[in-house]
């Protein structure tokens, strides 16, 4: 009985945390259906009481939505699917290949996490000034090829591999090409699941430095669309509800299909045994 | 249940896109009917559209703004229709991170030619601006307040338009409270009997504010009505702040006295003074000119008036109020020699063309700089500058101040209403971080230059 109890009141307390942390989700979504003065009205109401589509229809005013969220799956695709194969890459070598200078490499690429972003962002853009890359995507897709975090995972999720997998391989005549892409991808899905939800995530939200590097509308990309309704004076909350609302999509998308392998990716690689 | 939900999903989007639309709404082509003008126009500053630009060679160049892009649309086809060699690339950025961008981009050779300026940022862009072609007198000739910006004899950006705060009221509430257009307050201490008449309380509980000043009663009152009483708000060497005078405490235990003594108000009751006005919380708010186009979008179900700043008494007083301009353009020094070339030319069109101004200041509802629109019917049609014609010439502009000054003005008036500090020893701290903050600034004031200076 205890035991059922203990059940009851830990589902009781997740759910209401779930409500709580899923609430302004709901009500942002709502909100996109209603009118600026109901957003803002002092009496709050979760459903809208004049319902409107008229915010889907005033946010396409603002700018070209449909083609900033085209140029934004592209961009995160193709960002996620180089970090996915450069972390697995780096992530094998350094975790079964023994080298002078291995862990000072690791404890190198480690250190690029701790480096906040705000200090690195002059330097970098100057970089892409003078490489000519502005205005291009490749100012958005090489500097993010690489991710500190993803070699990390990798590396530990490889790490866990038997070496004698591996060894079998060698001896049945695989090259080391065909051991990376047939043996270690196949048995990394996992944690490559998790790396490829989190960078998805963080290229899909990134705002800053596309913003910085962009210029020509057409190449925009909708998290920086997304930005344009707050004014200098005040902010179109209702558009920008709506905005928001359908470019979360891709990324409830990926979640939803990937969310077991990321639960077990990243159990496996915070647990090293 | 997998193949069930893409599907689902991928309807959503396409149900999404349909709504939106495939093509942007945002990305209109320029207006291929607009009629050029052929023949020159102005006052002392005269624009040829005859006159080709670039040697009639083609040339492209970028304007960079935040905002509008209809607004700055409408002039640039104008424009293009007059030279149709030149292309104007229109940037729209987020107002916030726009600063962030457009130093960096200045700083390399790719930068905009053209950008649009805020003088609360003077000091990040006034390194990478080119001065104006224009002769200094033909701008001060056209436009007032044109003395305050020049610098070491040379013109890098003018106002085109000035903002000030004006009081608005719930014209709902004020026929509710028995007041006609006649009982429209001149001086304080008529807007505060109004107020008392407009506050409706349950008990000691208030319902209806008279009057709101929370959250904006150092950028609407603390940093303006020291100039109606005859003082600035820098000393006389037009860096150190002047902001623990009596003068100042004056105008302080005047709002503690508003809302403690007379009741009309609270501290604790709407957060914030724009929006508790908007929520038919509070019957009237002093608010600067913007704030009559977020009545007009977000506010819909507001009727509103406006009126002038009260004063403290029914004379003349040394100014109004303080104001802040809505600067012109600023022309990129490091780009291309022709370009800079277009970008000037672009400029005197702006300040040549009565159909650029009137639309701008319109759009942004503020008075027009330039004098020969102060008459102009479009805008005296519009009520928040039409109750500043009379008197434009007696409100001032100190100089783009850093930005300590409002926060730490801000700071002090918390400190009074929620933390229980002495109003001396809150101006006291103002002024000392003020003055500690600028210990590296620039900036200087120009309220040495306003036209009644020598009144103070």
């Amino acid at each position: 009985m205890p035991k059922k109890l203990n059940s009851v009141i830990l589902n009781v307390i997740l759910l209401v945390m779930g409500v709580i942390t899923v609430y302004p989700f709901i009500w942002m979504i709502l909100s996109s259906f209603k009118q600026n003065q109901e957003i803002m009205a002092l009496d709050q109401k979760l459903l809208p009481e004049q319902f409107t589509i008229q915010n889907y229809i005033n946010m396409n005013e603002r700018f070209d939505f449909m083609r900033f969220f085209f140029n934004s799956v592209i961009v995160t695709i193709v960002v996620t699917i180089l970090v996915i194969y450069t972390s697995t890459i780096c992530g094998f070598v350094l975790s079964k290949y023994k080298f002078r200078g291995r862990n000072l490499l690791f404890g190198f690429i480690l250190s690029t996490m701790m480096i906040p972003w705000c200090v690195t962002i002059i330097p970098k853009y100057t970089m892409i000034q003078s490489f000519g890359w502005l205005d291009s995507y490749k100012a958005l897709i090489i500097p993010a090829m690489f991710s500190g975090f993803g070699i990390f995972m990798m590396k530990q999720h490889i790490s866990k591999i038997p070496d004698e997998v591996i060894e079998a391989a060698r001896i049945d005549g695989a090259s080391e090409f065909r051991i990376f892409h047939q043996i270690i991808f196949p048995m990394s899905k996992n944690s490559i699941a998790s790396i490829a939800i989190f960078q998805f995530l963080w290229t899909w939200e990134d705002y800053l430095w596309p913003y910085l590097v962009i210029n020509t509308k057409e190449k925009q990309l909708l998290a920086v669309g997304l930005k344009m309704f707050n004014g200098q004076y005040s902010t179109d909350y209702g558009a920008l509800f709506a905005a928001t609302a359908v470019s979360i999509v891709p990324v409830l998308i990926i979640y939803l299909f990937f969310q077991k392998q990321f639960i077990a990716g990243i159990a496996s690689s915070a647990v090293k045994g | 249940m997998r193949k069930r939900f893409l599907a689902l999903t991928m309807s959503a989007l396409m149900a999404a896109s349909t709504i939106t639309g495939c093509s942007g709404g945002g990305d209109k082509a320029a207006n291929k009917d607009v009629v050029a003008p052929t023949e020159p126009f102005g006052d002392t500053i005269v624009y040829d559209p005859s006159v080709e630009v670039n040697n009639g060679e083609d040339i492209t160049i970028e304007l960079w703004e935040w905002g509008s892009d209809d607004l700055f649309q409408q002039i640039i086809d104008v424009y293009t229709a007059m030279h149709p060699n030149v292309t104007i690339n229109l940037v729209n950025n987020p107002w916030e991170d726009y600063w962030t961008k457009l130093p960096l981009a200045l700083d390399g050779e790719n930068g905009p030619a053209l950008f649009n300026i805020h003088n609360s940022y003077h000091e990040n862009i006034i390194n990478y601006l080119a001065p104006l072609d224009i002769p200094i007198e033909d701008l001060e000739a056209d436009f007032n307040g044109v003395s305050a910006h020049v610098i070491d004899d040379k013109m890098y950006y003018i106002d085109y338009g000035m903002m000030t705060g004006s009081v608005y009221y719930n014209k709902d509430m004020w026929e509710a409270a028995g007041l006609t257009e006649e009982d429209i307050p001149k001086t304080w201490d008529e807007l505060i009997e109004v107020a008392k008449k407009l506050t409706i309380k349950d008990g000691d509980t208030i319902i209806q504010a008279g009057l709101n000043f929370n959250d904006d009663f150092h950028q609407n009152y603390l940093l303006g009505l020291n100039y109606q009483l005859g003082e600035n708000l820098f000393k006389e060497d037009g860096k150190t702040p002047n902001v623990n005078s009596e003068v100042m405490q004056q105008i302080m235990q005047m709002l503690v006295d508003m809302y403690h003594e007379d009741g009309i108000g609270s501290e604790n009751f709407g957060e914030k003074s724009s929006d508790s006005f908007g929520q038919g919380q509070s019957a009237m708010v002093i608010q600067w000119g913007h704030y009559y186009n977020t009545l007009k979008t977000t506010w819909t179900n507001i009727d509103f008036g406006v009126f002038e700043i009260p004063t403290f008494t029914e004379e003349t007083p040394y100014a109004y109020n303080r104001y802040n301009g809505e600067s012109t353009f600023g022309i990129n020094k490091n780009a291309s020699a022709e370009q800079q070339a277009v970008a000037q030319d672009f400029v005197k069109y702006f300040l040549a063309s009565d159909e650029a101004q009137v639309a701008f200041n319109i759009a942004m509802s503020t008075f027009p700089a330039k004098k020969s629109l102060a008459t102009n019917e479009e805008i005296l049609a519009n009520p928040s500058m039409a109750i500043l014609a009379d008197h434009i010439d007696r409100y001032i502009w100190p100089g783009p101040m850093p930005a300590t000054v409002e926060n730490s003005l801000k700071k002090a008036g918390q400190d009074v209403f929620y933390n229980g500090v002495e109003i001396k020893t809150a101006l006291d701290n103002a002024q000392a971080q003020i003055i500690k903050d600028m210990k590296n600034s620039s900036f200087e004031s120009v309220e040495s230059l306003y036209t009644y200076a020598s009144e103070k």
